[in-house]
């Protein structure tokens, strides 16, 4: 088993109309010109589709936020390109780039919080001209995406004053209210319990075939990407060394090397892999 | 849910309209010479009309020529001031910002020096000599904002930390440098610059002077205006704004200029009188909440409010001797930034 | 195109016009209303007149040309310097304003208060209805005067650098007041007196003296000012030379010039007394000759107001530095001229006092 980069020939070939299209995109980063650069992501490439869910896998410090940056054009890639319906993403305008593409991550502390209806309602800026009011509309949107999440009666509370989870909630629901093409997602699991992280993914799952979303999660769970994704991106230091379906993804060897200890991984029934950790000796 | 919509804002807006009338008649009524309100009415009435001939001669001149435009001044000076501590402290996500923080009234005292060092070499008309210490101020703060500008920024976009950091460095810079002036200058100017260090109103300014610092007032507030939603989002962060569409760059960029423009204005004109533009955002952030659409319209009155009361107060309060409008707005600011302090409101 | 939410409907364009309509009306509101200010010379604030008033310009000390009413009748002075000199006019009746700080002679105290010198109440001028405002360069500021000058009222400057200034400065301000005479007489009489003065002193060498405007930080006074220019007609000069007008200097330099006396010009007299010995226990202090030898020469400060009075002044502290220069007979003639010179007994111990360091310093009965 070697570890090379992966080639369009190795990705699976999709069928239907691709989405997101990343075509042997690399990226490195210099905090000086005159140092050699900190940190690289390689030629990488895979493709996605609407109502799909890619995980994109790895230990820390693989590369993965820097390859979510990318696809959400907030990086212009070293080399080649991140297309959202054959269009680069780099090169959108901020609002075009709000319309079409969500991002969940680590929020910044709120300075002067908000409830949470007015934090969903962020997600409509996009759509608006440069001075103006919410409208009906917008104030409709923002409740679904509140219903969609189950956070609705949240609405009108504090943000400073929800748990984590609920938290993690209403910052999807603004995400929804974007109404995106892409949605991403950076560790949402993180500081979940497991409660909260299978419904947190069994939504995403609901979202993306509700709405035609394709979803692309940043994680280092195993279990969860093999659970939910139809597609598994595997990075080590910022190499990409296997994509597609978990099944094909999660061999053992390949696993152990990446994540640097011994695993074991079964089948489930459902063709879904399960990987857990040998007992101890 | 109930969004912002233009009929509240306009609500808002009508009830602070209101109220700053209201201050503004009993500050006319108010100072060292007594008016009376009902002659202060008629006299008003006769002017509107332009029937001059007919005004009581006594308090005409004292009304319409010192005070009304000591009052225009003061909320112009209001309104700019607290439109540019709001828009910096978004700018810089740090709510003890004011519009001084990024070095401004330095650079604009620094300016009002040199043209007093310069004025009496200079062989001008008394006119456009008393026109030297606005201008040069105004080139003084135009200068600090610029260099402020180049120093924080990274990667060639302003940066927030960087900013800040930039903006404290160059005010402590040319504070020490405003020290070694003011000892070369001479008596008399020394206490005028002081005086003026302070904040005074008490200068009437030439009619070109009061234009430029309107017109630009309503010039730089309507600009950061257009960007009053994306400083929303700003605040929330600011790679989550980029993400929710905002041009961060552009914005940034924009509001830096726009509100240091204000405040160069303001200080040019007044020196720096502080407190306003850093508590009157938060007042008015407990009041109306912190939608920029609504917060900066309603800053705007606020701060002209607040400041046409402290110069009246400073008028009065040791009459016929006046007291610097800035010392009025420090001793009755510092104790109310306590305790907005203690309630935990800042 | 959706509605905005709420009761109201605002067209936007509406709200864009009465925005624009209130922006205009805002940028021209008075910015100064030329309507009122430009009538000349606000001839409706004074009482109407029989006849009409008469307008004369004059050139002011700062080169300035104004144009005032004759006669005038009313004025306002925005300097202590100023109303001493209209009282040593006897000009006083015409004084309808002065400031905070015009405390000579104790009748100025009963003037209406206009504020301070740095920063007067444009109002409380205006509403004295002042034919004149009186200003002199340093104390006021030309803002001052322009923002009066806006109001239609005229100000004149003065600026004496010297001692003979103050003497023209007199004359000159007698003169636009229809005072000739006063002007003419005060004139002479100062000029005598410090003539006399110039003739007692030719003989004696100039005394080398500090004078101390503060002590925490050192300040004394520069070369180019009108006290050091008085220092001069007392027979002293000042050991501190520079063109700034109050320069900081430090007390190794002092002790380093070693002055033969050291001259303080307190505003009130009776603190003196502490100042001195609180001067004199500090370190340092006493490595000058003058402290050890209780070398003061303390005068009032009319030395520090460019008036007639200054005169009184040097005179006062030509006598402390030059005892020798006035012997009793002298000091009678002095005595009638000029009634405020200090008694002989108060304070000049007699004549058997050499100029050596025997002297005892004791507290001065200041002449006011």
């Amino acid at each position: 088993m070697s570890s090379s980069a992966v080639h369009f020939a190795e990705a699976p070939q999709l069928t239907g109309d691709v989405r997101l299209s990343i075509e042997q995109v690399s990226y490195a980063y210099a905090a000086n010109p005159t140092q050699a650069p900190l940190f690289t992501l390689e030629a990488t490439s895979f493709q996605a589709r609407p109502s799909e869910m890619v995980a994109i896998l790895g230990p820390n410090a693989s590369g993965k936020s820097t390859l979510l940056k990318l696809i959400a054009g907030a990086l212009a890639p070293l080399s080649g390109r991140v297309l959202l319906n054959g269009f680069p993403t780099h090169t959108l305008p901020p609002r075009t780039r709000g319309q079409r593409i969500a991002m969940v991550q680590q929020e910044s502390p709120l300075l002067f919080p908000s409830r949470a209806w007015e934090f969903v309602l962020q997600g409509r800026h996009a759509y608006g001209r440069t001075l103006r009011f919410e409208t009906a509309d917008d104030v409709l949107i923002a409740r679904n995406a509140l219903a969609q999440v189950g956070a609705e009666h949240l609405s009108n509370r504090w943000m400073d004053q929800i748990s984590g989870g609920e938290k993690q909630r209403v910052i999807l629901a603004r995400a929804l209210a974007q109404q995106p093409l892409l949605l991403l997602l950076d560790e949402p699991t993180l500081h979940l319990d497991i409660g909260a992280q299978v419904d947190l993914l069994d939504t995403l799952r609901r979202l993306a075939s509700a709405n035609r979303y394709t979803v692309v999660v940043v994680t280092h769970d195993l279990n969860l990407a093999g659970q939910y994704a139809d597609q598994v991106a595997l990075f080590q230091k910022g190499k990409c060394l296997r994509v597609g379906p978990p099944a094909v993804v999660f061999q053992r060897e390949l696993l152990e090397q990446v994540f640097q200890t011994s695993l074991t991984v079964e089948l489930s029934s459902s063709g879904r892999p399960r990987v857990s950790v040998p007992s101890a000796k | 849910m109930r969004p912002l919509t233009l009929s509240r804002l306009l609500g808002y807006c009508a009830v602070l309209a209101a109220i700053l009338f209201i201050v503004v008649v009993v500050a006319l009524k108010m100072g060292a010479v007594p008016v009376s309100l009902y002659g202060l009415g008629r006299d008003l009435i006769r002017v509107a009309f332009r029937q001059t001939s007919q005004l009581s001669s006594e308090y005409r001149l004292i009304i319409f020529d010192i005070r009304l435009p000591r009052i225009l001044l003061g909320i112009f000076v209001g309104a700019a001031l607290s439109v540019a501590g709001t828009s910096f402290q978004a700018l810089l996500r740090n709510p003890l910002a004011d519009p001084y923080v990024l070095g401004v009234s330095m650079g604009a005292a620094l300016g009002a020096i040199i043209a007093l060092i310069i004025e009496p070499h200079v062989p001008l008309p008394p006119e456009i000599a008393a026109l030297l210490t606005p201008i040069g101020a105004f080139i003084g703060a135009v200068l600090t904002v610029t260099a402020v500008y180049f120093l924080g920024r990274r990667q060639g976009q302003i940066d927030t930390l960087t900013l800040l950091l930039a903006g404290i460095i160059t005010s402590s810079f040319l504070s020490a440098v405003i020290m070694l002036f003011m000892y070369t200058l001479s008596g008399g100017n020394f206490r005028g610059m002081a005086f003026w260090m302070m904040g005074d109103l008490s200068t009437p300014q030439l009619p070109i002077v009061n234009w430029m610092l309107r017109v630009g007032f309503f010039l730089g507030a309507a600009a950061i205006y257009t960007t009053a939603a994306d400083l929303n989002l700003l605040l929330a962060g600011e790679k989550e704004a980029m993400h929710l569409g905002v041009d961060v760059p552009r914005v940034r960029l924009v509001v830096y200029i726009a509100a240091s423009l204000l405040t160069g204005l303001a200080v040019s004109v007044s020196g720096s009188i502080g407190y306003v533009g850093l508590l009157v955002p938060h007042i008015m952030r407990l009041i109306v909440g912190s939608d920029h659409r609504l917060l900066l319209p309603t800053v705007a009155f606020g701060g002209a409010i607040a400041v046409v009361i402290a110069d009246t107060l400073a008028r009065v309060v040791v009459s016929p001797s006046e007291l610097p409008v800035g010392a009025v707005t420090a001793v009755a600011g510092a104790p109310l930034f306590i305790y907005l302090l203690r309630r935990r409101i800042v | 195109m959706k509605r905005p939410l709420g009761k109201l409907r605002f067209s936007k364009t509406v709200v864009a016009g009465a925005s624009a309509l209130a922006f205009l009306l805002l940028c021209v509101a008075p910015a100064g209303w030329p309507i009122l200010a430009q009538e000349p010379h606000a001839p409706a604030l004074t009482p109407p007149l029989a006849q009409a008033p008469a307008y004369k310009d004059v050139i002011d000390e700062l080169g300035r040309t104004i144009r005032v009413p004759q006669p005038i009748q009313r004025i306002v002075s925005l300097a202590p310097s100023l109303t001493e000199t209209i009282y040593a006019l006897g000009l006083q009746d015409r004084l309808v304003g002065d400031t905070d700080y015009c405390d000579y002679p104790a009748d100025a105290q009963k003037k209406m208060k206009v504020g301070g010198m740095i920063n007067p109440s444009l109002e409380q001028i205006v509403s004295l209805r002042p034919d004149l405002v009186l200003v002199t360069k340093g104390p006021n500021r030309l803002e001052t005067v322009q923002a009066l000058a806006d109001l239609g009222i005229p100000s004149y400057a003065t600026n004496p650098h010297t001692v003979q200034q103050i003497v023209s400065s007199t004359e000159r301000l007698a003169d636009l007041l229809g005072a000739a005479d006063a002007g003419s007489s005060v004139g002479a009489d100062l000029d005598h007196r410090l003539a006399d003065l110039q003739q007692k002193l030719a003989p004696y060498p100039e005394r080398h003296v500090l004078f101390i405007v503060w002590t925490d930080p050192l300040i004394s006074i520069g070369q180019n000012t009108f006290i050091a220019d008085a220092l001069r007609h007392a027979g002293a000069v000042s050991i501190v030379e520079s063109s700034q007008d109050w320069p900081q200097t430090s007390l190794e330099e002092v002790v380093r010039l070693q002055p033969e006396f050291l001259v303080f010009a307190p505003s009130h007299s009776d603190s003196a007394q502490n100042e001195f010995d609180a001067l004199v226990a500090r370190p340092g202090w006493r490595g000058l000759d003058a402290v050890r030898n209780h070398r003061f020469a303390v005068i009032s400060d009319a030395v520090n107001r460019p008036a007639p009075r200054i005169v009184s002044a040097i005179e006062d502290l030509a006598r402390q530095l030059h005892p020798e220069a006035f012997a009793p007979h002298t000091l009678d003639e002095n005595e009638k001229k000029s009634p405020s010179a200090v008694p002989a007994d108060g304070f000049f111990p007699a004549k058997e006092s050499s100029r050596a360091d025997t002297s005892q310093w004791e507290a001065c009965v200041c002449a006011h």
